[in-house]
């Protein structure tokens, strides 16, 4: 158990929150007819609470319970949500969201790791395309103009991820700057 | 209690397998599509998964969650068909759109692999209650700390779902506008996702403390109120799979060095 003895009990109730607060930011933002996904705050947020691991985990976790319950696609994603869990935890840890400039710019970090990370998975299952409308419109765009697979693809996933990752970096930071003292002290990891 | 899944209850043979047979297949057969760039090989995946599917009466409801990839499956279709890049044989002409036969067939390839990828996890997703599967990993090796954490997510899933339309009430009868332009729902968002938060994450200290009072955190072996049997039939179907897979590798590897 030497290994998982940073895991307290704290931090495993954390995960499973994690993922429901991704889910209910998804389930929001399609109720308000936001033009966005908004559903890895909760990934975000865990990242920011316990550090880098456990919003790995929770990415991953994440990733693999919508792959159970709605879209088994969302399986091989796992490995872009353990990215955004990383990236928001070290940015977190480097103190990159203490002022709005440093917020944005690890908004634009994350959405950067993100993109890298899903474009591959993007060219392997589905030839470049993302499914979002506006992306793949460009996408089919750029083809037409024999712009290469991979670059055309890597515009196709950063239009869409750009503004729903810093939004959603922005939303984690405001949800986190209120949260009580002592309940952040409850989930911080063991230094 | 209302848990998060897709199992629909039947009694059948495909049912009856244990959990972990069943990802192994839906593994070794997505990583055997993925080896062999050939639609033969994916349409040959793609008739077992389904002819699994039939056999457990699960068919509709696959269905359904193919539905999900539909329009993006098409949406391929129609721009490798047009703008693949190794695009050299015209087929067919559509509204002055010149459809390409190597975009076409590429196209296909993709499709045959994605379909197999949701139809062998579907056959588990649908015939398996995800309790017994967690189960299953735990009693196969998996800590059952990250055990706890799996189940814990599907149950608190509906949970939250359910506070979320009692927020939702209580800030409309604050005068919550919910509609309007779209600065207006994105503070509405806020408005929702804030209190959620808080109160989610109260709750899930409350569930650590009650969760380590029972010995959650104790070291040691864990015994377990239902054995998940692994039959004579899970065996063989075992034995099967990991020939065939190997054989596939093998073969992928001959056919690289030749």
């Amino acid at each position: 158990m030497a290994k998982n003895s940073k895991l307290t009990t704290a931090i495993l109730v954390l995960i499973p929150v994690a993922v429901g607060i991704n889910y209910a930011g998804k389930l929001f933002a399609s109720a308000l007819k936001l033009p966005l996904w908004l559903d890895s705050i909760g990934t975000m947020l865990s990242a920011v609470l316990a550090g880098p691991i456990v919003g790995a985990i929770s990415g991953a976790i994440n990733n693999i319970i919508y792959g159970l319950t709605t879209d088994p696609v969302s399986f091989v994603y796992s490995l872009t949500s353990i990215g955004i869990g990383i990236s928001v935890g070290l940015l977190a840890k480097a103190k990159m969201f203490n002022n709005a400039f440093r917020t944005l710019l690890s908004g634009l970090i994350v959405a950067l790791v993100a993109t890298v990370i899903s474009v591959p998975i993007n060219v392997v299952f589905w030839g470049g395309q993302t499914g979002n409308v506006w992306g793949d419109a460009l996408f089919a765009f750029l083809q037409s103009k024999n712009v290469g697979i991979w670059l055309s693809s890597f515009f196709d996933e950063i239009v869409v991820d750009l503004v729903d990752k810093v939004l959603c970096v922005f939303i984690t930071f405001g949800i986190f700057k209120a949260l009580p003292k002592t309940l952040i002290y409850t989930f911080k990891g063991e230094e | 209690m209302k848990v998060l899944s897709l199992y629909v209850e039947r009694d059948t043979f495909i049912h009856r397998l244990e959990p972990i047979t069943k990802l192994l297949y839906a593994l070794i057969s997505i990583v055997i599509t993925f080896l062999f760039p050939s639609i033969t090989v994916g349409a040959v995946f793609v008739a077992s998964s389904l002819s699994l599917a039939i056999s457990a009466k699960v068919f509709k409801r696959m269905i359904l969650l193919l539905n999900v990839v539909l329009i993006i499956l098409l949406s391929i279709v129609i721009i490798q068909g047009l703008f693949y890049s190794k695009n050299a044989t015209p087929v067919f002409k559509l509204w002055g759109l010149t459809f390409y036969k190597e975009g076409l067939l590429y196209s296909l390839l993709l499709i045959v692999r994605v379909v197999n990828m949701i139809i062998s996890f579907g056959v588990l997703i649908l015939t398996t209650r995800p309790s017994d599967l967690v189960d299953d990993l735990v009693q196969k090796g998996l800590s059952p700390r990250f055990g706890y954490v799996l189940a814990s997510v599907l149950q608190i899933i509906p949970q939250m779902l359910s506070t979320t339309s009692t927020i939702t009430d209580a800030q409309r009868s604050r005068g919550l506008e919910t509609e309007g332009n779209l600065l207006q729902r994105f503070s509405a968002f806020f408005a929702l996702l804030g209190p959620l938060v808080l109160n989610s994450l109260v709750e899930a200290r409350e569930r650590a403390m009650a969760i380590e009072i029972r010995g959650f955190g104790v070291e040691g072996k864990r015994t377990f109120v239902r054995e998940i049997p692994e039959t004579k039939a899970d065996r063989w179907i075992k034995v099967a799979l990991y020939v065939v897979f190997t054989v596939a590798v093998v073969w992928r590897i001959v056919l690289w060095i030749m």
